[in-house]
C-alpha cells in the first residue's frame, strides 16, 4: 500500500479494502456490487452487521464466508476467546462492518460475561442488522434458545429484533425422513422464529409489521456450486448474495438502527427508579399506619388496671416523697 | 531327542520351575512381605542345579549337530548370572521398563536368531527364556541382558549360548506375538516383518501381557506346593502353566493360521500338536529375519515355514514338555491319561523313550512326548482324578492329529470327557461355564458378522482369559484359553441355524433431545418400533422396546429426551428419576448415551446435564457406558487450513470431547468410554446386505451391538468369576484383597479399659489400690506428726544461705509429697466410702436415693471448663490451646470438636466431631458410646465405638465392644468380648475374642492377656493372639514391662519396655521400644525413649524438660549468634586478606 493508502486507513479506522470481493466468482461479484451500489444511491457509507448466537452454530465462518476470506478464527472444537471482534472492509467508499461475538451460551446456561463484552465493545456504535445465526439441522428448540433471545432482548431492547434476521446454518443438509427439504426448513425457522417473538415481546400488530427474515447459509467447503461457480443451496439459490441482500432490506426497511449508548449498555438507573413514590409512600405510613397505631396504644395505656402491689408500690412511694 | 539333550532338558525345566517359584515369591513378597531368605535359597538350588548340568553331557538327538560340551558351563553360568540380575532387579520396576525392555528385546533376537538357525539346538538355557516369561517386569530387562551376552557368545562361535538366547530372544518374541494377536486382529497381513515391531509396540497390550505373566508365575508357586505333597498334582498343575504359556501359543497360532491356513492342514508330522501351532506362530514374526536361512533348514519344515520356525518351535516344546514331564513324577498310565484325555497326541508319545525315567534329573523324555502332555493338560483337572481315570481313557485318541483344521469334530466328543472328568471340581465347573460365555460371545459376534479378530471380540476375549487366570489365581488353577475349543464349538453350532440364544441385552438409551434416541432404537431393529417426529419431542415418557436382532433377544429402553439447558435441570433431574424407577426392576446391562457427531458442544454445553445424570444414577452408571454419535454421515467441517477435516480425525476429536466431558461428569479421570457412530438417516449409504455404511467404511449397527454385548458378556463372566468391581477402566483392579489382618491384630491385642460406671469414673484402678493400701497407714501418721511449717516468701528465700536454701526446699518436698499422698489417701477413702453409701442406699427405699442423685447432680451444672486438648507438637512458639477450650456441660452427651492433626499452624484446627456419652443400663451394666465424625476435602470417616462391661461373680468382668469404622474404603465392623478373671491379687488374666467384617471378608481373632504385678514397682503385661481370615494367619504377641517409682503418681521415675511381635505370612516382625523417665533434680525430668524394629529402623530421643532453668532457652540463642557469626567472619577473612 502506498502512501495515500496509509492516510486513507488512518481515516477508515483500521477498515481495509475488500479485496475478498474479488476473489468470489463473478457472477456473485456482479451481484453484490450492484447491491452496494443501491448504498451509493441512498447516499449511505456504511453498515454494520452484528452476528450473534448460540456456540458452535457458524458465527464466524458465516463471517468468513461473506467476507471471502479468513477473518475470523474458526476452530471446531474448542470456543473462541469471549471477545467479539470487528471485522471491516470497505469496497469503493462503502463500509462493511461486521462484528463476531462469542457464543451466549457456556455450560448450559447464557453467558452473562460474554453479553457484557459484546455490550462494551458495540458502545457508541450503531447496529444496522442483527443476524441471529443457528443450525437449520437440529430438530429441537429448547430453553437455551429461549434465554438466549431473552439475553439479547434484555441487553439491547426488543427494537433490535426489528432490525434482524435469522440465519440457519448448514443449510446443505438433507432432512429426516419423511420431510422435504422446504417443509423442513420452514418448520425449523417457524419454530426459532416464535422464540425469538416471544423472547422479543413483540406486540401482534409489530410482528405482522416486521416479520423476520430467514437467510440459510451454508459455510462448509463442500457446498454445492452452480455453474456460475456459486455457493448454491439444495434449492438451487447463490446465498451469499441473497444473503446481502437481505441485509439490505433489512437496512432500509424503515426502523430505526439502534444505536448502544451509555444508557442502553448500563441499562436503567436502578437509583433513579421510582423515586417519586418516596413522599407519597411516606404519607400513606404517616395516615394510615402510624397514626391509628398510636392512637391504639393510647387507648390501651388508658385503659390499663394496675395490679395491685404495683398500686400500692406507688402510693407508698408517693408517701414517702 | 538323545538323552543328554533330555538331561539338560530337564535340569533346566527344574531350574526354570524353580525361577517361576522364586519369581513367584518374589511377588508374593511384593505384596505380602515374604522374606527374602527362601528367595536367596532357592537361587542357591537353582545354581546348584546349573552346575549340576553342567556335569552332564549331553547330545543332540533332535538335530543331526552335537552340542558342544563347553558350551554347557557357560550356559548355566549366564544363568545365574540371569539369576543375580534379577535377584537385584527390584519390583519398583515400571512398566516402562518394560516396554523398553520389550522392544529391546525383540530387536536384539532378531539378530540372534540369524545365528540361531546355522546353529540349531539346545534348550539348555531354556530357562532362561521361561524366566522372562514369567518373571515380567523384570524377567523382559533380564533377558535382554541375557541376550546381548549370548549374541557375544555367538560371534565367539559358542553356538549354544546364542542358540539359548535365541530362544529367550524368541520366547519373549512369543509374548509380543500374542500382545500383536490382540492388538491388530482383523488386520493381521501376510507380511510379518511389520508383525514384530508392532508386537512389539503395543504398549497398553504389553503391559497387560505382563499381568498375564504375574499371573502365570503366581501358579508356579502352588505348583510347587503341590509337588510337595503329591507329585501327580504336581502333574496338573505344571500343566497349568505350560497352558498358560500355551494359550499365548495358540493365540499367536490362530494368528498365524490366518495367513496361512495351509500350514496346520499340512502339519508337520511329528509335530502336530497345539503347540507346535503354537511355535509356528510364534516364530511367523521372526520370519523376516530368518527368510535368509530358509535354505538351510528347510528340511524340517514340511509346513512351508522357514525351518527356523519349526526349529524354535520344537525346542519349545523340548522344553516345555521337559521340564513338564520331570517335574511330575508320574507314573506312565497317568501320562497316557492325559494324553489320551486330550486332543492331539501324536504318533511319537509311542516311541518316547522318557516316561519310565521321568523320575530324576537324569531320566530323560522325548522333547514330542512332553510336548503332548502339555498339550494335554490345558483343563486343570484334579491330580487325583488324572491319575486314577487313564485307564479308562481310549488309546485311540493319540492318533488324532491337526488340531486347527480338523478339530471340530474331535472336540466335542473331547469336551464331553473333559466335563465329565471335571464334574468333582468345582472350579473346573467355572471354567466350563465360562467357556460356554466364550462361545456364546463368538456366536455373538458370529450373528452380527464379526469375525474373531475383530478389535472388540479380540479384546473380550483376552479379557475372560485375563479374567480366567485372575480367578485362577484366586482359587488354585489356571484354566486354558481355550481359543479354538470355543471358536470351533461357536461355528459348529452357528451353522446349525439361527436358534435362539440364550442371551439378552438391555440397552438403555440416554440423551440430548432430538438427538436420535428413538430413531436409532429404530435402526437397531430396522422397523418403526417407536415414531419419531422431528420437531416435537418424540418420546414423552420412558418406555421397553424389545425385539430380536439376528436371532439375539435384545431389549432397548428408551427415554424422554434430556434438556441441556442449565434452568432445565429440574426437568432432567424429574425424567431421570422416572426412568430410574422404571429401570429399578429390570437394570439394563448397557447404558447407549447418545449425542450428535456433527454437534460441536465445544461450550461444555452438556456438562449440566451430565452431571444430572451423575447425580441421579451415580458415576457407576458411565463404567458401563457406551457413547453413541448419531448423524454420524454427515460430513466433517472444515478444518482450520480451509480444508475439510478427515472423517476419522472428526469422529476422534468429537469422541474425545465427549469422553472427556463424560470423564468430568462422572468424576473418573480413568473412564474411557467406547465410542460406536451411529447413522439413522434412511439415505445412508448401505451395503449390498442393506446394512448402513459410514463414510469410513464402518457397518455401524454391529459394531454397536457387538459392544453392547460385551459387556453384557464380561458382567457375565464377572458374576460368574465373583470378580467384584469390575470397572472397564481398569479391569484388573478387581482382585480383592485380603483383610489387613496385622492391622487388626494389634487393635485386638491392645488392652483396653474396661467400662466403668459413673461413680467409678475417677478412680484408677481400684484393684491396684488394694496393693498399696497396707503400706500406706504409716506414713499417713507421719505427716501429722511433723512440726509445723511455714512457708517463705520470695523475699526471705533470697535472705537465705545456699544450704539453708537447699535445705528448705528439701523439706518442702518432703512435706508437699506427704501432704499429697495424704489427700489421695483421703480421696481413696472417701471414695470406698461413697461406695459402700451407694450401696446402702440402694436399700433404701427410692426416694432417698433420689435425692442423693439430685444433690450429686447439682454441682455439675456449674459450668466447668473441659480440659485441655492436646494440641499436635509444633514449632509455634504461640500456644493456641486457649483457642480451643470449651465448657463441659450438664449435658449427658460430651460432644467435642476434633483437631486436625495436620493442619497450617494458625488455621482452625476443626476437621470432625466427637461424641461421646455413659449410659447405665439396670444401674449396674455402663455402656460408654463414643462417636467420631472426620471429614476433609477427600473423604469422610466414620468411627464408633460401643463398649459395656458386665461383672458376674467377683473378680470376674466381661466387656463386650462393638467397633465400627472406615478402613480405606469400606467400613469394618468388629464386635470383641473379653472377659478378666481378677482371681489373684498378683495376677490378672483376661481372654478376648473378636470377629471383624470387612468388606466382604471375615476375619476372627482370639487373645490371651495376663497382667503380672510382681510387687508395687514392676508390672508387666503378656499378650498374645491371632488373627484368621480367609485361610491366613497372623501371630502376634506384645509384652510390656513397666518399672515404677515406690511411690507412683508423686515419684516421677518410670521405665518402660515395651516388645511385639508380629508374624504373618513368614514374615517376621519384632519391634521393641524402651522409655525412661528419671528426675534430675527438683523440678527437671529426663526422658529417654529409643525403639527398634527387626528391619534395622529405630529411633533414639532424649528429651529434657524444666521448670526451672530458664536460661536454657538461651540455648535458642546459639543459631542466631552463628548466623550473625557466619556473616562476619567471611568479612573479616576479606579483610585478613
Amino acid at each position: 500500500m502506498d502512501g495515500q493508502g496509509f492516510v486513507s486507513m488512518a481515516a477508515l479506522q483500521m477498515s481495509r479494502e475488500w479485496l475478498g470481493i474479488q476473489q468470489f466468482p463473478p457472477a456473485t461479484q456482479s451481484k453484490l456490487l450492484e447491491i452496494l451500489g443501491k448504498y451509493k444511491e441512498e447516499d449511505v457509507s456504511s453498515l454494520t452487521v452484528v452476528v450473534m448466537g448460540k456456540g458452535g452454530v457458524g458465527k464466524s465462518s458465516t463471517v468468513n464466508s461473506v467476507m471471502n476470506e479468513k477473518a475470523a478464527a474458526v476452530s471446531t472444537f474448542q470456543s473462541e476467546g469471549l471477545r467479539p471482534s470487528l471485522v471491516s472492509r470497505s469496497r469503493s467508499g462503502f463500509t462493511l462492518n461486521i462484528i463476531d461475538t462469542p457464543g451466549l451460551i457456556e455450560g448450559g446456561y447464557v453467558n452473562d460475561q460474554a453479553i457484557n463484552l459484546i455490550k462494551g465493545f458495540l458502545l457508541n456504535k450503531t447496529i444496522d442488522v442483527l443476524l441471529y445465526v443457528d443450525r437449520l439441522d437440529v430438530y429441537r428448540v429448547d430453553d437455551l434458545d429461549r434465554q438466549v433471545v431473552n439475553a439479547i432482548t434484555d441487553a439491547f431492547g426488543k427494537e433490535i429484533w426489528k432490525k434482524s434476521a435469522l440465519v440457519l446454518t448448514h443449510a446443505q443438509f438433507s432432512p429426516p425422513d419423511g420431510l422435504n427439504y422446504d417443509l423442513f426448513v420452514s418448520r425449523r425457522s417457524d419454530a426459532l422464529l416464535k422464540v425469538i417473538r416471544a423472547g422479543a415481546q413483540l406486540k401482534k400488530h409489530e410482528i405482522q409489521a416486521s416479520s423476520i427474515p430467514v437467510i440459510l447459509v451454508e459455510n462448509s467447503g463442500r457446498c454445492h456450486k452452480n455453474d456460475n461457480d456459486e455457493k448454491i443451496l439444495p434449492d438451487g439459490t447463490a446465498w451469499i448474495p441473497s444473503l446481502v441482500n437481505t441485509l439490505t432490506e433489512i437496512s432500509f426497511n424503515g426502523n430505526k438502527s439502534i444505536h448502544v449508548d451509555k444508557k442502553l449498555v448500563d441499562g436503567p438507573n436502578p437509583n433513579e427508579r421510582g423515586k417519586r413514590l418516596i413522599p407519597l409512600i411516606f404519607a400513606f405510613q404517616y395516615l394510615l399506619v402510624m397514626k391509628p397505631l398510636v392512637r391504639a396504644i393510647k387507648s390501651d395505656v388508658g385503659r390499663e388496671s394496675k395490679p395491685a402491689w404495683e398500686v400500692r408500690d406507688s402510693g407508698s412511694a408517693n408517701r414517702r416523697s | 531327542m538323545g538323552d543328554g539333550a533330555e538331561i539338560m532338558d530337564m535340569s533346566h525345566g527344574e531350574e526354570k520351575k524353580l525361577v517361576v517359584d522364586r519369581i513367584s515369591d518374589e511377588q508374593v513378597e511384593k505384596k505380602e512381605l515374604v522374606g527374602s531368605v527362601d528367595v536367596r535359597d532357592i537361587e542357591e538350588e537353582v545354581f546348584e542345579e546349573a552346575i549340576g548340568s553342567q556335569e552332564v553331557p549331553k547330545t543332540e538327538s533332535f538335530e543331526t549337530e552335537d552340542l558342544p560340551l563347553e558350551a554347557t558351563p557357560e550356559n548355566s553360568k549366564a544363568e545365574h548370572e540371569v539369576v543375580d540380575l534379577e535377584e537385584t532387579s527390584s519390583d519398583e520396576r515400571g512398566l516402562k521398563d518394560l516396554k523398553v525392555d520389550y522392544s529391546v528385546v525383540g530387536e536384539s533376537h532378531g539378530e540372534v536368531n540369524v545365528h540361531d538357525i546355522t546353529t540349531k539346538e539346545a534348550e539348555p538355557d531354556f530357562v532362561t527364556p521361561k524366566m522372562n516369561d514369567g518373571k515380567g517386569e523384570a524377567g523382559a530387562d533380564i533377558s535382554y541382558g541375557q541376550t546381548e551376552s549370548s549374541s557375544g557368545a555367538v560371534e565367539n562361535s559358542e553356538k549354544t549360548t546364542s542358540n539359548g538366547s535365541s530362544l529367550a530372544a524368541e520366547d519373549v518374541n512369543m509374548e509380543n506375538g500374542n500382545i500383536h494377536s490382540f492388538s491388530e486382529n482383523g488386520i493381521v497381513s501376510l507380511e510379518n516383518k511389520e508383525l514384530v515391531p508392532e508386537g512389539v509396540s503395543v504398549s497398553a497390550w504389553s503391559k497387560e501381557t505382563e499381568e498375564n505373566v504375574h499371573v502365570s508365575a503366581g501358579i508356579g508357586t502352588e505348583q510347587e506346593v503341590g509337588e510337595g505333597k503329591g507329585t501327580t498334582k504336581n502333574c496338573s498343575e505344571k500343566g497349568l502353566v505350560c497352558t498358560d504359556n500355551e494359550s499365548g501359543a495358540q493365540k499367536n497360532g490362530e494368528t498365524s493360521a490366518v495367513f496361512s491356513s495351509v500350514k496346520s492342514a499340512s502339519g508337520d508330522k511329528s509335530l502336530d500338536d497345539s503347540i507346535e501351532v503354537a511355535g509356528a506362530g510364534t516364530s511367523s514374526p521372526l520370519e523376516k529375519s530368518s527368510t535368509e536361512e530358509k535354505g538351510e533348514t528347510v528340511g524340517h519344515s514340511s509346513s512351508g515355514f522357514p525351518g527356523v520356525t519349526s526349529r524354535e518351535h520344537g525346542t519349545v516344546q523340548n522344553s516345555n514338555g521337559g521340564h513338564d514331564v520331570q517335574q511330575s513324577l508320574q507314573p506312565n498310565k497317568e501320562l497316557e491319561n492325559q494324553l489320551g484325555s486330550r486332543v492331539d497326541i501324536e504318533p511319537e508319545i509311542t516311541e518316547s523313550p522318557h516316561v519310565e525315567r521321568e523320575f530324576e534329573v537324569v531320566s530323560s523324555v522325548s522333547p514330542t512326548e512332553s510336548r503332548s502332555n502339555t498339550a494335554a493338560l490345558p483343563p486343570a483337572r484334579p491330580a487325583g482324578l488324572g491319575r486314577a481315570a487313564p485307564l479308562l481313557e481310549p488309546a485311540p485318541r493319540v492318533s488324532q492329529q491337526h488340531r486347527v483344521n480338523g478339530n471340530v469334530s474331535h472336540n466335542q466328543p473331547q469336551q464331553a470327557e473333559d466335563s465329565t472328568s471335571a464334574e468333582t471340581d468345582e472350579h473346573d465347573e467355572t471354567r466350563e461355564k465360562l467357556q460356554l460365555i466364550r462361545v456364546k460371545f463368538l456366536r455373538l459376534a458370529h450373528r452380527l458378522g464379526q469375525t474373531p479378530h475383530n478389535v472388540v471380540v479380540a479384546q473380550v476375549l483376552y479379557r475372560l482369559g485375563l479374567a480366567e487366570q485372575l480367578r485362577g489365581r484366586n482359587g488354585s488353577r489356571v484354566g486354558a484359553f481355550s481359543f479354538d475349543r470355543a471358536s470351533a464349538m461357536a461355528e459348529q453350532l452357528e451353522a446349525g441355524g439361527q436358534d435362539p440364544l440364550d442371551f439378552s441385552c438391555t440397552i438403555m438409551v440416554l440423551g440430548k433431545s432430538g438427538v436420535g434416541k428413538s430413531a436409532t432404537i429404530n435402526s437397531i431393529f430396522d422397523e418403526v418400533k417407536i415414531c419419531t417426529d422431528a420437531f416435537q419431542m418424540g418420546t414423552k415418557r420412558v418406555q421397553d422396546v424389545e425385539g430380536f436382532v439376528q436371532g439375539i433377544k435384545v431389549r432397548v429402553i428408551d427415554t424422554p429426551g434430556l434438556l441441556p439447558s442449565l434452568s432445565d435441570q429440574h426437568k432432567n433431574v424429574k425424567i431421570l428419576k422416572s426412568v430410574r424407577a422404571f429401570i429399578k426392576k429390570n437394570p439394563p446391562d448397557i447404558v447407549l448415551y447418545l449425542d450428535r457427531l456433527d454437534m460441536q458442544s465445544r461450550d461444555s454445553g452438556d456438562m449440566p446435564l451430565l452431571c444430572t445424570i451423575t447425580e441421579v444414577f451415580g458415576p457407576s452408571i458411565w463404567f458401563n457406558a457406551i457413547v453413541g454419535l448419531t448423524h454420524a454421515a454427515s460430513a466433517p467441517p472444515d478444518g482450520p487450513n480451509g480444508t475439510a477435516l478427515s472423517y476419522e480425525m472428526f469422529v476422534t476429536q468429537r469422541s474425545h470431547v465427549i469422553q472427556n466431558v463424560i470423564r468430568q461428569a462422572a468424576g473418573d479421570m480413568r473412564l474411557m468410554n467406547p465410542v460406536s457412530l451411529v447413522e439413522n438417516h434412511s439415505a445412508c449409504r448401505t451395503n449390498r446386505a442393506g446394512q448402513r455404511v459410514l463414510p469410513n467404511g464402518q457397518v455401524w449397527k454391529p459394531h454397536l451391538l457387538l459392544l453392547s454385548f460385551a459387556s453384557k458378556i464380561l458382567a457375565e463372566a464377572n458374576a460368574l468369576l465373583k470378580l467384584q468391581d469390575h470397572t472397564p477402566g481398569r479391569p484388573l483392579a478387581a482382585r480383592s484383597k485380603a483383610p489387613p489382618l496385622p492391622f487388626l491384630l494389634s487393635s485386638l491385642l491392645q488392652s483396653r479399659p474396661q467400662a466403668k460406671l459413673p461413680e467409678q469414673q475417677y478412680g484408677d484402678e481400684e484393684d491396684e489400690d488394694d496393693l498399696d493400701e497396707s503400706s500406706d497407714s504409716d506414713e499417713e501418721s507421719e505427716y501429722d506428726q511433723l512440726p509445723p511449717f511455714k512457708r517463705l516468701t520470695k523475699a526471705e528465700m533470697a535472705k537465705l544461705s545456699k544450704s539453708q536454701k537447699k535445705q528448705y526446699l528439701d523439706e518442702m518436698e518432703y512435706r508437699s509429697k506427704l501432704f499429697m499422698k495424704r489427700q489421695m489417701k483421703e480421696e481413696r477413702k472417701r471414695r470406698k466410702m461413697m461406695k459402700k453409701f451407694a450401696a446402702e442406699i440402694k436399700d433404701l427405699p427410692n426416694g432417698y436415693s433420689e435425692n442423693v442423685e439430685e444433690e450429686r447432680s447439682e454441682p455439675a451444672s456449674v459450668p466447668v471448663s473441659m480440659p485441655d486438648l492436646s494440641l499436635p507438637a509444633s514449632f509455634d512458639s504461640d500456644n493456641p490451646t486457649h483457642r480451643y477450650r470449651s465448657l463441659d456441660s450438664s449435658n449427658q452427651w460430651l460432644v467435642r470438636p476434633v483437631l486436625e492433626t495436620h493442619g497450617w499452624d494458625h488455621d482452625v484446627g476443626y476437621e470432625g466431631v466427637n461424641a461421646e456419652r455413659l449410659f447405665v443400663v439396670n444401674e449396674s451394666i455402663p455402656i460408654s458410646f463414643s462417636g467420631q465424625v472426620t471429614k476433609d476435602k477427600k473423604d469422610a470417616n466414620v468411627q464408633l465405638e460401643m463398649a459395656s462391661s458386665i461383672k458376674h461373680g467377683e473378680g470376674r468382668s466381661t466387656s463386650l465392644g462393638f467397633d465400627m469404622q472406615n478402613v480405606g474404603k469400606e467400613m469394618g465392623y468388629t464386635v470383641r468380648s473379653e472377659t478378666r478373671f481378677n482371681s489373684f491379687r498378683k495376677n490378672k488374666a483376661a481372654a478376648g475374642l473378636s470377629v471383624t467384617l470387612l468388606g466382604d471378608s471375615v476375619s476372627a481373632g482370639l487373645k490371651v492377656e495376663d497382667k503380672l504385678m510382681a510387687n508395687k514397682r514392676f508390672r508387666m503385661v503378656m499378650s498374645g493372639g491371632a488373627m484368621t481370615s480367609r485361610g491366613d494367619v497372623a501371630y502376634g504377641g506384645s509384652l510390656e514391662a513397666q518399672l515404677r517409682d515406690k511411690d507412683y503418681p508423686l515419684g516421677r521415675c518410670l521405665s518402660t519396655l515395651g516388645l511385639s511381635v508380629m508374624d504373618w505370612h513368614g514374615d517376621l516382625a519384632i519391634g521393641g521400644n524402651i522409655q525412661s523417665q528419671v528426675p534430675i533434680g527438683r523440678s527437671s525430668n529426663l526422658i529417654a525413649r529409643a525403639n527398634l524394629n527387626n528391619k534395622g529402623t529405630g529411633q533414639v530421643s532424649i528429651r529434657v524438660n524444666s521448670s526451672e532453668q530458664l536460661q536454657l532457652a538461651m540455648v535458642a540463642l546459639v543459631p542466631l549468634f552463628k548466623k550473625l557469626l557466619s556473616y562476619y567472619s567471611p568479612q573479616q577473612m576479606q579483610y585478613g586478606q
